[in-house]
């Protein structure tokens, strides 16, 4: 049971020639909350990017491991089935596929013939429920003319019906009203009570510590140029909203 | 049967017109080989002018039938439509005419509205060629949906016309979807005459034939008028497809809207070009037009060339354009949710058709469609 949790150890990764992440390791045991704080261009995203295998991110170093399955040489699809997920900052828009034949699909596939299509229909909407979504959302194309906070909640729709055995929230807090933060904070806690979620482990990466009010971490992690400099509990998320980050770089600045 | 040949005009002299009318389209290039101008017509075969016509869902008010019947019986009303919403630059449609005979007549008394679509089939056997011309004339306020098959065979040549003439308040929407065998060759001219606040709609998709040339226009002479033009084509292996839609804005207070959806695969060629002409008087026409083109493969080429002129001051146009390969940040995305590259693949090209065939009336069509489209994606 030793190598189960979403383990990744000295981690490097650049983008087109670029070095971004410059060695990372971190843990997240099943059934745990991590957070990735830190500020803009810290590499938060890149680290999702290259978790779930996005092509134009070139992982140099290091390993990533899912429940002891090695990540980095497989394609993003089988990184998928591995039962990792990505909530997209910036999710794509994809005219002509609906978004119950989407959902379906996709939960086919991490999840073959786990569920009839009228369970998967009903699962649907009561996740839909939760994150207060109009059930008009089923006749539509993914993502297509999507408002930014339908964007993230049908994000949130797709890790429910999915339910990962890891999954990564990039930035899904930005850019919501107070409700949807809200509704995404549900969201997760009903993956987290479901049959499927109870040992989902979650890596929630954020720009600002308001999300956590929803979701209570149990590590919270901070990001600096490509490097985690400071772990430890939710405290440290509290030190960032009073202080911000340069304080945090200052005193890293002393320790080098 | 006899061809029956009109307006005083002999075979000749059509023929004569067909050869001298320029087709509007662009010259055989690197990519698309064929000469529009002067394509090969098998005389022989076209003079034995082969093929039947068949009806289904034919509604009890409605006078249905082939178009031989119609001149003799109803010359009166086949008068109000044919060659009435025509022009003479219809290339094709002369050489329709030239073999002419063969044809359809469906006629929708005032403000009548059957509920199931009129289908309309046309076959030929394998090597024959067909020239239909169907007829559609619908009284003040009807509402009518007509649906055309066209089952030509193997190496054989099929080119038509459809004409619509829909009068005041009344709507007319045509389906037409080819899927002639891929040694084919399939021509249609597509024409409709929309009067005041009609509504008139083309649903066409070129999914077969080696090589297909389609004409679809509407030409707004009457205020208050509305025209749909919804296209799909997809040549994929040696094919090649060449389409030209035409929304003619004459008179004002008028709405329309062209979508078309191009996807080439495999050494398939596509030409579109879509004109919207919206004439000096016609103010507060309303028009868009919408083309976008998918590449699937390296060897496959789509040319799509908006064409607006607009001689009023007072009217909306919108153009929208786009054209390329799957967009691989799509790719990632679905990728990243499980789902195979190639079935993430299959997903966004046949999702790119999609709002195309939403235009379709019904949803065997809408099928028949999804599953031509994706046996191609597949044989990519």
């Amino acid at each position: 049971m030793s190598d189960r949790g979403l383990r990744i150890s000295g981690l490097r990764c650049s983008v087109e020639g670029t070095e971004i992440l410059k060695g990372i390791d971190l843990v997240v045991e099943p059934g745990k909350v991590h957070a990735l704080m830190g500020p803009n261009g810290s590499g938060k995203s890149t680290l999702a990017f290259s978790l779930t295998g996005h092509p134009k991110y070139d992982v140099t170093g290091g390993t990533a491991t899912l429940d002891g399955e090695d990540l980095l040489g497989l394609a993003a699809d089988k990184r998928a089935r591995a039962g990792l997920f990505l909530s997209f900052q910036y999710p794509a828009a994809i005219p002509g596929v609906k978004v119950p034949n989407f959902l379906f699909a996709a939960r086919q596939a991490v999840r073959p013939g786990e569920l009839t299509p009228a369970k998967f229909r009903a699962l649907l909407l009561e996740m839909m429920d939760v994150l207060g979504m109009d059930p008009s959302f089923l006749g539509r194309y993914l993502n297509d003319g999507f408002s930014g906070g339908e964007k993230k909640r049908l994000e949130m729709l797709q890790m429910a019906v999915m339910a990962p055995k890891y999954a990564i929230l990039d930035e899904t807090d930005s850019g919501l009203d107070v409700d949807a933060l809200k509704d995404v904070g549900e969201s997760v806690k009903a993956l987290r009570a479901s049959a499927e979620g109870r040992d989902t482990g979650f890596l929630i990466i954020t720009h600002y510590p308001r999300i956590l009010q929803h979701v209570a971490p149990d590590v919270v992690h901070v990001m600096m140029d490509g490097r985690i400099v400071k772990t430890g509990d939710t405290e440290l998320a509290h030190r960032i909203e009073r202080e911000g980050y340069d304080k945090i770089r200052e005193e890293i600045g002393a320790v080098a | 049967m006899p061809s029956l040949l009109v307006d005083g005009g002999d075979r000749a002299a059509l023929l004569e017109r067909f050869h001298a009318t320029p087709s509007g389209r662009e010259k055989p290039s690197r990519y698309f080989k064929y000469d529009l101008e002067s394509p090969q017509i098998d005389d022989a075969a076209a003079e034995r002018g082969s093929g039947a016509v068949s009806f289904a869902n034919v509604p009890e008010r409605a006078i249905v039938c082939d178009l031989a019947t119609a001149r003799r019986d109803r010359a009166e009303l086949v008068a109000r439509a044919y060659r009435q919403a025509l022009e003479s630059h219809h290339k094709y449609a002369w050489l329709t005419l030239a073999y002419g005979g063969l044809g359809a007549f469906i006629y929708l008394p005032d403000d009548y509205a059957p509920d199931a679509p009129i289908v309309v089939r046309y076959a030929a056997e394998d090597g024959a060629s067909i020239f239909p011309h169907t007829l559609v004339l619908a009284e003040r306020g009807a509402r009518v949906t007509v649906v055309e098959h066209l089952e030509i065979g193997a190496g054989g040549f099929a080119c038509g016309i459809s004409e619509i003439v829909a009068c005041e308040g009344a709507h007319v929407t045509y389906a037409a979807a080819q899927f002639a065998p891929e040694d084919a060759r399939a021509f249609s001219t597509r024409v409709a005459r929309p009067g005041r606040h009609a509504r008139v709609t083309w649903a066409t998709a070129e999914l077969g034939a080696a090589l297909a040339i389609s004409d679809i226009a509407v030409t707004i002479a009457e205020p208050g008028a509305e025209a749909t033009i919804a296209s799909l084509f997809f040549p994929s292996g040696e094919q090649h497809a060449d389409v030209v839609s035409t929304v003619d804005h004459r008179s004002g207070d008028s709405i329309s809207e062209t979508i078309v959806k191009t996807a080439a695969t495999g050494r398939g060629q596509a030409r579109f070009l879509g004109n919207i002409r919206i004439a000096e008087g016609a103010q507060r026409s309303n028009a868009s037009l919408r083309d976008d083109s998918l590449l699937l493969s390296k060897s496959a080429h789509v040319d799509s060339i908006p064409a607006l002129e607009i001689a009023a001051n007072d009217v909306k146009a919108f153009h929208g354009a786009t054209v390329g390969a799957i967009d691989e940040e799509a790719l990632f995305y679905m990728t990243s949710r499980g789902i195979t590259r190639e079935e993430a693949e299959r997903m966004i090209a046949l999702g790119f058709f999609e709002p195309v065939i939403e235009r379709f009336p019904t949803e065997s069509l809408r099928d028949d469609l999804r599953s031509a489209l994706e046996r191609k994606v597949g044989a990519a």
